[in-house]
């Protein structure tokens, strides 16, 4: 995308101002969304994003600037502006550049720009709404998505990096909207990877449609929830998304770093109870969090995060293994060329136990069951954070009772860590985004059924 | 602008109308970490989006690249766009033949600081919050300057033009004493670097952290609330979909049939409020270069009016209420320019007797809430308050409830009216009664 005489000759500018390492990362993002209303398609939208993202390095101070121009003599201006109060002479050589071509463990057969059609799409969306409005005359809206993107990256260091990426997303959802006339309630579900729109053949729109429509007429004989601290079974899949929020973001050298993660220090140490053993791995074939190589031109891997509730392995990016000296994870992930990268979580998950979820609803007095989570935040300094409740049920005596609306748990992510007693063997992964320093980045979540002995449910009843 | 002619030309060649929307922005961003510059950040970019609209059908595309070849395809991607989009008459290009422009001196005005004395103002916004009493460290810390300009061209002969500059300061900082810590932080913003005012935020950022570091939860029950400046406009920011016309018209807003019905207390009176140029959403023309106006959304407790843009009023036959928004990469939407809630009668004295709760921090406003059914549930930090004195800091609990029926549970609304720190809304303080909260 870029010639690599430009880039030669804008890396080699930055390195003659001193700096002690520079990177371009050109990317170009073609989209196209489909979206889906009372039945009919309601707009697709499409469009281009192109720029140059500019990083320029001195000591662990980053400097960075973006343009959509790709003139050698507008990226040294920017390089010039940035580098105004670092000036000096060149500490370092620029090395000669070794292109790598990735391996690609996610290759698409029906990407945006070959083979995958508006059609198909509409149909599988049009489907979907059918099946949701068939189940119950309650079920008075429904909005569907479906979103494409190809996104293809070149990076060129002053380490003689060369790396070029082509990555394709895809993602479709339904939401159903149930009204009894009195009161409304929501349900949703959708799926996606790093795949094609081959990805049709793998997720069905029976279940898009009957899951979106399941959930939003449970949600709306749903009682308020009890509040209180209590036991919380948390389901499988997205209920991933608490230790992503609670432990996840605070093992990202972009905390640990500062010192703003309440883990900074505890490498080695017992941070969860033992029956926890937790990964995040971009190597996962078509995962949606998945990746060939990161934003900063290195392949992927598997990284081992939590073995037997002892802390193993932080994520790190270039910079901040620099600053704390941590190896490298191949973590280093940015939305667009408008971020720097940092250190951002993949495909993050708690492996499978052997734990029953019928044996964790049992162990219960009075809690919550939390089939299904909604998104949360988290404080990295403190470690406090809150998820909401999508899909609950209120459980007493061992049995499942009714279900609860308006529900959100709160606590700290070394509190929840150590609160977790059981661990199910029902694994399952979800897609979502992430937004934290570097922007939005795709990532899947997961985990099997948990039970975690002591949480505060906030609730309206 | 050149492009913009050929690019409605093309349009209008296809038979169709439309417009054309070029945003451009210029940004710096600058953040600190132990005394020194740990991010320095220059942009400059441009996006270029139309809509057109053929068969009464509207389509979009969007294209960053600005050569002759992309902007073509992005036009001709927009009438493929339209042609799998539904049928609706209401959605037109806008019959207006004029110019617009908003006032530089107003909204961007320029000032003499150079970016080595924003590096400077950055370094002593850390250097002097790290060194208060307690303070470990202060992990986040910025200063911005963005200039953002856009501009509106349509077959039918519109071009408006607007450019806004936003600098913003904030920090915030982790505060330990023993095995109790906290992160708390403050910002503000301004037209113009200078009226930064950064030993306000460095005392108040700490003043925060020190207020709340040995909070505890409160027991289980429900209290009388008042939320702080802040968190009172993120609740009515979290369910402005009440007042969407587009919502309505997708049928998910469920005030959709309640024009003219109570539905808040009698005392309540809630405008849109885009000509106060004192906040950040002013705004004399919206997306469409329909000119704004105050308009009330809640009078004396009744629903006055959903927002609308050209093709929601025409849903409902209605004239646009000035709402209309639309970005490069969007389809034509509606969108509040700034809240300003009426003043109430009560004296600061009769808000604050008894006991209450005051919040000051809501966490999960993106994942707790429900807008659909206005059924809520939030993390939440603030003081358990009696007669107007703070007498407990207060941290782990939740606040649940319904918005719409907290609407009518309002027990007294305050005399002086406050911005919020991104000056989005003008409000006086609400004491909301019996609020469920878990501790």
């Amino acid at each position: 995308m870029l010639d690599t005489s430009t880039a030669r000759s804008v890396i080699d500018h930055a390195i003659s101002l001193g700096a002690d390492f520079a990177e371009l990362f050109i990317e170009r993002n073609q989209i196209n969304n489909i979206s889906t209303l009372s039945s009919e398609v309601q707009a697709v939208q499409s469009g281009i994003d192109f720029g140059i993202g500019v990083r320029v390095v001195y000591g662990t101070k980053v400097l960075y600037g973006y343009t959509n121009r790709t003139e050698s003599d507008e990226l040294c201006r920017i390089v010039t502006e940035l580098s105004a109060k670092d000036l000096r002479d060149p500490e370092t050589a620029v090395a000669r550049f070794d292109f790598s071509a990735p391996n690609d463990i996610h290759h698409a057969e029906q990407t945006l720009t070959k083979g995958s059609e508006v059609e198909s799409k509409v149909e599988y969306l049009l489907k979907a709404d059918r099946v949701a409005r068939a189940a119950s005359n309650m079920i008075s809206q429904t909005r569907g998505g479906c979103l494409q993107r190809e996104q293809s990256v070149e990076i060129f260091t002053s380490e003689g990096l060369h790396a070029s990426d082509i990555r394709n997303y895809i993602r479709a959802s339904l939401s159903a909207i149930a009204s009894n006339g009195a009161e409304q309630a929501t349900g949703s579900f959708n799926d996606g990877g790093l795949i094609g729109w081959e990805i049709h053949e793998a997720i069905d729109a029976e279940k898009t449609g009957s899951e979106a429509s399941r959930q939003a007429l449970v949600n709306l004989s749903a009682k308020a929830c009890p509040s209180g601290r209590m036991p919380v079974v948390i389901g499988p899949g997205f209920g991933g998304v608490i230790f992503h929020e609670a432990c996840g973001h605070l093992l990202e050298t972009t905390s640990v770093a500062k010192k703003a993660s309440v883990f900074h220090d505890q490498l080695g140490q017992l941070i969860a109870n033992p029956v926890v053993n937790a990964v995040d791995d971009g190597t996962m074939a078509k995962e949606w969090g998945s990746i060939n190589i990161d934003d900063e031109g290195m392949p992927t891997q598997r990284t081992q995060l939590i073995k037997n509730g002892q802390l193993t392995s932080f994520l790190a990016d270039r910079v901040g293994a620099q600053q704390t000296g941590y190896d490298r994870t191949g973590s280093g992930r940015r939305q667009s060329y408008k971020f720097a990268p940092a250190s951002r979580m993949r495909n993050t998950f708690i492996e499978p136990g052997d734990a029953k979820l019928d044996d964790m609803i049992t162990s219960i007095d009075r809690g919550i069951y939390a089939s299904h989570m909604g998104g949360g935040s988290v404080q990295p300094g403190t470690g406090e954070f809150n998820f909401a409740v999508t899909e609950g049920y209120y459980v007493e005596n061992g049995k499942v009772q009714y279900p609860v609306k308006a529900a959100t748990l709160i606590s700290t992510g070394p509190a929840v860590l150590k609160e977790i007693s059981m661990v199910g063997n029902d694994f399952a992964l979800a897609c979502g985004m992430c937004g934290s320093v570097s922007g939005a980045v795709p990532t899947t979540v997961g985990q099997p059924s948990l039970k975690v002995d002591d949480i505060l449910v906030g609730g309206n009843a | 602008m050149e492009a913009a002619e050929r690019i409605l030309q093309w349009i209008t060649e296809a038979g169709a109308t439309g417009d054309l929307m070029v945003a451009e922005g210029a940004s710096l961003s600058l953040k600190a970490r132990d005394g020194d510059l740990e991010e320095h950040k220059v942009s400059s970019s441009q996006v270029f989006g139309v809509r057109v609209i053929k068969d009464d059908k509207a389509g979009v595309a969007y294209s960053e690249a600005s050569d002759n070849a992309a902007l073509r395809l992005m036009v001709d991607q927009a009438l493929i766009n339209a042609s799998y989009a539904r049928r609706d008459v209401n959605e037109q290009v806008p019959d207006k033949a004029i110019t617009l422009a908003t006032d530089d001196s107003l909204l961007a005005p320029t000032d003499d600081v150079s970016v080595e004395e924003k590096i400077d103002t950055v370094l002593r916004l850390e250097r002097e919050l790290a060194a208060r009493d307690k303070v470990k460290n202060v992990p986040y810390n910025g200063v911005s300057d963005v200039t953002a300009a856009q501009r509106i061209f349509s077959t039918a002969g519109l071009k408006a033009t607007s450019r806004v500059r936003a600098c913003f300061s904030q920090a915030a900082a982790l505060v330990e004493d023993g095995d109790k810590n906290v992160m708390e932080g403050w910002g503000q913003g301004a037209r113009r670097f200078d009226e930064l005012d950064i030993d306000n935020i460095v005392e108040t950022a700490h003043a925060n952290c020190l207020a709340l570091l040995h909070g505890e939860a409160v027991p289980t029950k429900h209290y009388d609330i008042i939320f702080d400046t802040q968190c009172q406009p993120t609740m009515f920011s979290t369910f402005s979909m009440m007042f969407s016309g587009k919502a309505a018209k997708d049928g998910i807003n469920p005030m959709r049939d309640k024009v003219g019905e109570a539905i808040a207390d009698a005392r309540l009176n809630l405008f849109d409020s885009p000509l106060l140029d004192e906040g950040f959403g002013y705004a004399l023309f919206d997306d469409e270069g329909s000119p704004t106006a105050r308009t009330p959304l809640i009078a004396n407790g009744n629903l006055a009016t959903l927002i609308h843009n050209s093709a929601t009023a025409s849903h409902f036959g209605l004239q646009t209420t000035g709402n209309g928004a639309r970005s490069p990469r969007s389809t034509l939407e509606v969108q509040l320019h700034q809240f300003e809630i009426g003043s109430g009668e009560a004296e600061d004295d009769a808000i604050t007797s008894g006991e209450y709760l005051e919040l000051t921090d809501l966490t999960g406003t993106h994942s707790g809430a429900n807008p659909v059914a206005g059924d809520f549930s939030f993390g939440a930090s603030g003081f358990l308050c009696r007669d107007g004195e703070r007498i407990q800091p207060v941290r782990n609990i939740t606040v649940a409830g319904n918005f719409y029926e907290m609407l009518n549970k309002i027990g007294l609304i305050g005399q002086t009216r406050y911005w919020d720190m991104n000056r989005h809304a003008f409000m006086p303080r609400i004491r909301f009664s019996d609020v469920a909260i878990s501790g």
